[in-house]
């Protein structure tokens, strides 16, 4: 290719140094923060979350609820699936233009925390702008971090068998309170010689069942700045399951991957799986058979390692109206009339006053609302062990090493070996 | 203005003889002074380039120069960059994850581009004769790639590739082979997606067709007087008249070739996931799990920049290569 | 056409419409697999065999007149066509400006600016996703429709530019000298004889923009902030749940209802390409 030379070099770098100059050079925190505020003292918030067209129906009816309450404040929406939710929300709130408000998980509260994202509410609550108290079961406790209140519960949901009820019943399998791997290993054996398919969907991947089997042995996942097990612990884990994926006591993952996105239970490959009490109602509408929920198997006959999780309400630190965002989670997480909107589509209400305020009357949702109470009775419920930041990606490589390793691509040694690296490089421990 | 074409179209059965370098030379001043006529094509030039060029420096420059910068920088998208020199680069070579992405880039490229543009040329050919329920035909070939990136093609390409679906049941007819299904095996879940990207074939197959619209049928008509059989006009007439149209499809496929990202990751799964094993883990897929999912824009950035090094080698090779195989109007007088 | 018809013509149609046929029941078993599902019920979709229902429902078309989230479907097509529509019009007279320049005119600096714009076409996109965006913000230009429409009217796609001007040059050299000698300017050269005459780069273009456009998930999702202004693709997503679970079925409809804008542009834009260089207007 012919090029013109010095001078159209030169020229070239003039554009680019004017462009840069333009850009402000770094791309980080030149926003103008988001919101408005009009001539008349009418505020406007905007407020983003995760989900399907089913919830923001009913969102967008609980705001319609809340606007005629608050006149002065105007609620804007926007949603997406839970990954473009991610991938906007980090676009936008690095451009420095965050929502006012937005729907937040466990595994992202100190990661954003630690990027001076989300607002302390701290100072609402003292305000009296937000009410802290009235919450099941400790939840006013699970936004906390190093005694920063970065989120509000409002939802409860807690680690769960789901199986196939069809398919236990067959077998004669039933769950009892308290049961142990032992006894979980002989059922899922039990399934597999009788019923012609696979006792578990792949227990090996999940990072939260995993947590709670360290948290038997008085260990966790994380601790507040890492990884809270050993190469050796993982290698034990690991290297049942992948006697378990050889002998079919777990789904063949490759059969796995192939109806992904529907889950292995609903597609009748394992007759259970664990996973979040509140996704019950996915098997529903996915699946033919009827699905219950049963408890998580202990190593001592009695703990679980269970500690309710939640999806919350999260406030950006950029935002230029904190009182009516506070004003906006207060009235969200305890005006009953919004537990009636929204029955249990984030998990069982987090207040009391939203609690009692909806009774579920569907077969599933009854069947979550037992499955927490039993949690509740039995007095197996912990705090909850705080996540690092980074642990939303070391989830994803625990998943998706496991995987490999199931798949045969590694062999379990490698597989730990890989999964310590690229955890390590994302909890920068 | 039309009898000009005819003459000339005429005057010259034959491929025209040879090309000229990228882009075409300046043309050869005819009339009044050399510097004059130059003066007023450079006004000219940048007048029409203006457009463009503002956009360029608006819109594209800064970002592009902005992420050249993110490279040496680590960068979590928000706190303010920071300048490690090349850290990013020597991470990303010792990364086993990084050299597993280049590998199944390049086997998707070297596999995928020439049957896709096989696939286009072919059919284009096929439809280029005049014949009944050729439009429809055309329409039809093309809606694959109207579907596009729709998430529905995912749920379809599982249903075509999985265990005992049609693929699998004729695999075993005809090979006697037994996979169990490609789309969850890491062994073959590539191949779907190489399947996927030539089932779209329909872009390019339009833009040959519109080439092979241009080439003007006094040519044909011409050779075949002189007695060519079909494979001799392919070979003589077609191939070089469209060669500047294949030139660019070449050239565009590979570039995109190189940057699949849509399929891939809707095929291959979700959540820094692509693919079982990491099978359909394609070079921008990987891009976008450490740019986004993992917040390393910095890394992600240093990805981009080696792989626009990588292709644009490729791309300067194939505009090398072209003064020997493709053909511009102008060098044929 | 003549009406002489030799046994060897016959024979020839036949091979013609036999290799055609092939080609389609390949091409499209997946896109009859899609109309398919729409009419299946939820859980027969996913993982299921069989290309049509043994009861087909019409639940997930019905479903689709409630409305998305509030939101009555039409309002996604009706932003969606504006976009594609306003696209299509950019692209057109930007990208062919830009690629007459290119092809026709020697001007100095010309290949160096060539350069640039292969350059631009060789950097994913993703990287430059945050910078844009922060420029966006800082023209404030977030939330309208302007951020997806600007680029088209300063023909930033390369694609474009490079592909019309692939097509000017393979046109004849003679006709803008004779035009030159009877004293054409460059616009007059430009819009009476190259334009005419690259009509099937022209249509090429405007369906491949107008499909782009209206498919484009990125650009919409990132840029736009109210359901209302959502786009069809953006729409589409509505269907899939916290857990990527989704309504496969409303989800397939709707994405083949989402086709028949695209498909009627094709429809209606085809027919140009079948004649391009023989009827296209020489009348400059």
């Amino acid at each position: 290719m012919r090029t013109n030379g010095t001078v159209d070099r030169r020229g070239l770098l003039k554009v680019a140094g004017g462009s840069m100059a333009a850009l402000g050079l770094t791309a980080a925190g030149c926003g103008s923060g988001s919101g408005s505020g009009g001539g008349d003292g009418t505020v406007t918030i905007r407020y983003a979350w995760w989900g399907s067209d089913d919830r923001a129906k009913r969102i967008n009816e609980t705001i319609r609820l809340f606007e005629k309450k608050h006149p002065k404040i105007k609620v804007k929406t926007d949603f997406q699936p839970y990954l473009d939710f991610w991938k906007k929300f980090n676009t936008q709130a690095s451009g420095g233009n965050p929502p006012d408000v937005f729907q937040n998980a466990i595994g992202f509260l100190r990661k954003y925390d630690e990027k001076n994202v989300l607002l302390d509410l701290r100072q609402q609550a003292d305000a009296g702008n937000l009410r802290m108290r009235g919450f099941r079961a400790g939840l006013e406790k699970f936004g906390e971090v190093d005694g920063k209140l970065l989120g509000v519960p409002v939802g409860s949901n807690s680690m769960a068998l789901v199986i196939d009820r069809a398919v236990f019943a067959k077998a004669g399998i039933t769950p009892r309170p308290g049961w142990t791997w032992g006894e979980f290993n002989a059922a899922m054996t039990k399934i597999r010689d009788t019923q012609g398919r696979a006792g578990d969907s792949g227990l090996y991947g999940v990072m939260y069942l995993y947590d709670l089997h360290l948290r038997q042995h008085g260990k966790a996942f994380f601790t507040k700045d890492g990884l809270g097990f050993t190469e050796a612990d993982l290698t034990d884990w690991w290297t049942t399951a992948r006697a378990g994926v050889r002998s079919g006591i777990h789904a063949d993952p490759k059969k796995v991957a192939q109806i992904k996105p529907k889950s292995a239970v609903a597609g009748e490959l394992a007759a259970a799986e664990f996973t979040w009490d509140n996704f019950t109602i996915r098997y529903t509408s996915e699946g033919k058979s009827q699905y219950g929920l049963a408890p998580i198997p202990t190593t001592d006959g009695k703990r679980t390692g269970q500690y309710l999780g939640s999806l919350m309400l999260s406030a950006s630190r950029r935002t230029r109206h904190p009182e009516e965002v506070a004003r906006f989670i207060d009235f969200m997480v305890h005006d009953p009339e919004v537990a009636k909107i929204m029955g249990y589509d984030r998990g069982v209400p987090a207040t009391t006053a939203q609690y009692e305020a909806f009774t579920p009357t569907d077969e599933v949702n009854k069947q979550i609302a037992a499955y927490e109470q039993q949690l509740v009775d039995t007095g197996v419920l912990e705090p909850i062990t705080p996540h690092p930041a980074g642990a939303d990606v070391a989830e994803a490589a625990f998943l998706r090493v496991a995987e490999d390793m199931a798949m045969g691509k590694r062999s379990v040694a490698e597989a730990v070996e890989q999964f310590f690296t690229e955890a390590k490089t994302a909890l920068g421990s | 203005m039309g009898s000009t074409v005819t003459q000339h179209r005429t005057a010259s059965p034959g491929p025209p003889a040879k090309a000229t370098a990228e882009p075409p030379a300046p043309p050869v001043a005819t009339t009044g002074p050399r510097t004059r006529r130059s003066r007023r094509d450079n006004l000219a030039g940048y007048l029409f380039m203006s457009p463009w060029i503002a956009g360029f420096l608006l819109l594209t420059a800064g970002p592009m120069v902005a992420s050249l910068y993110f490279a040496f920088t680590d960068y979590n998208l928000f706190d303010a960059p920071r300048w490690i020199g090349l850290k990013n680069f020597t991470d990303m070579f010792a990364d086993p994850r990084w050299r597993t992405s280049v590998e199944v880039t390049l086997w998707y490229v070297v596999i995928g581009t020439p049957l896709k543009l096989a696939a286009a040329l072919g059919v284009a050919l096929l439809l280029n004769q005049k014949r009944r329920g050729q439009a429809f035909y055309r329409a039809a070939f093309y809606a694959p790639s109207l579907i596009g990136a729709s998430v529905s093609v995912a749920i379809v390409w599982k249903a075509i590739f999985s265990d005992d679906a049609i693929v699998d049941r004729a695999q075993r007819a005809l090979f006697g082979v037994d996979v169990g299904g490609w789309t969850g095996d890491p062994d073959w879940i590539l191949y779907s997606l190489v399947a996927l990207t030539v089932w779209q074939f329909g872009a390019p197959m339009v833009i040959f067709l519109a080439g092979l619209k241009q080439v003007p049928r006094e040519l044909y008509e011409a050779a075949e007087v002189d007695g060519a059989g079909p494979w001799r006009r392919f070979w003589n007439i077609t191939l070089p008249m469209i060669s500047p149209v294949l030139f660019f499809n070449v050239l565009l496929e590979t570039i995109h070739s190189f940057q699949i990202f849509g399929s891939a990751y809707i095929l291959g799964g979700q959540g820094g996931t692509c693919g079982p094993a990491d099978a359909t883990l394609v070079y921008t897929c990987y891009l976008y799990v450490q740019g986004f999912e993992n917040s390393r824009m910095g890394f992600a950035s240093a990805m981009a920049w080696m792989l626009l090094l990588a292709v644009g080698l490729v791309t300067a090779v194939l505009f090398w290569s072209q003064r020997r195989w493709v053909h511009y109007e102008e060098a044929a007088r | 056409m003549s009406a002489v018809t030799s046994p060897r013509r016959h024979a020839g149609s036949l091979a013609w419409h036999l290799g055609s046929l092939a080609v389609l029941a390949v091409v499209l078993y997946p896109v009859v697999w899609v109309i398919g599902g729409s009419f299946k019920p939820n859980d027969e979709i996913v993982g299921s065999l069989e290309l049509f229902p043994a009861n087909p429902l019409t639940d997930n078309y019905r479903r689709l007149a409630d409305g998305i989230a509030d939101i009555p479907v039409s309002t996604f097509f009706g932003n969606s066509l504006f976009l594609a529509l306003g696209s299509v019009v950019g692209v057109l007279v930007s990208c062919s400006l830009a690629a007459y320049a290119f092809a026709r005119i020697g001007f100095a600096g010309r290949s160096l600016l060539f350069a640039l714009m292969i350059g631009t076409l060789l950097l994913p996109y993703h990287v430059l996703l945050i910078p844009q965006y922060v420029l966006f913000q800082k023209l404030e230009l977030i939330n309208t429709y302007t951020t997806l429409l600007l680029g088209k009217y300063l023909a930033t796609d390369a694609f474009f530019v490079f592909l019309m001007m692939q097509f000017m040059r393979g046109l004849p050299k003679e006709l803008d000298e004779a035009a030159r000698l009877d004293g054409c300017g460059h616009l007059r050269i430009y819009w009476s004889i190259v334009l005419p005459l690259c009509r099937p780069a022209l249509i090429t273009s405007a369906i491949f923009t107008f499909i782009n456009a209206w498919n484009d998930f990125m650009g919409p999702l990132i840029y736009l902030n109210e359901p209302d202004k959502y786009t069809v693709s953006l729409g589409l997503k509505m269907f899939v749940d916290q857990d990527g679970i989704a309504n496969y079925g409303s989800m397939i409809a709707m994405s083949l209802v989402a086709l028949l804008p695209v498909l009627l542009f094709f429809l209606a834009f085809q027919r140009y390409l079948i004649d391009g260089m023989a009827t296209s207007g020489l009348k400059g």
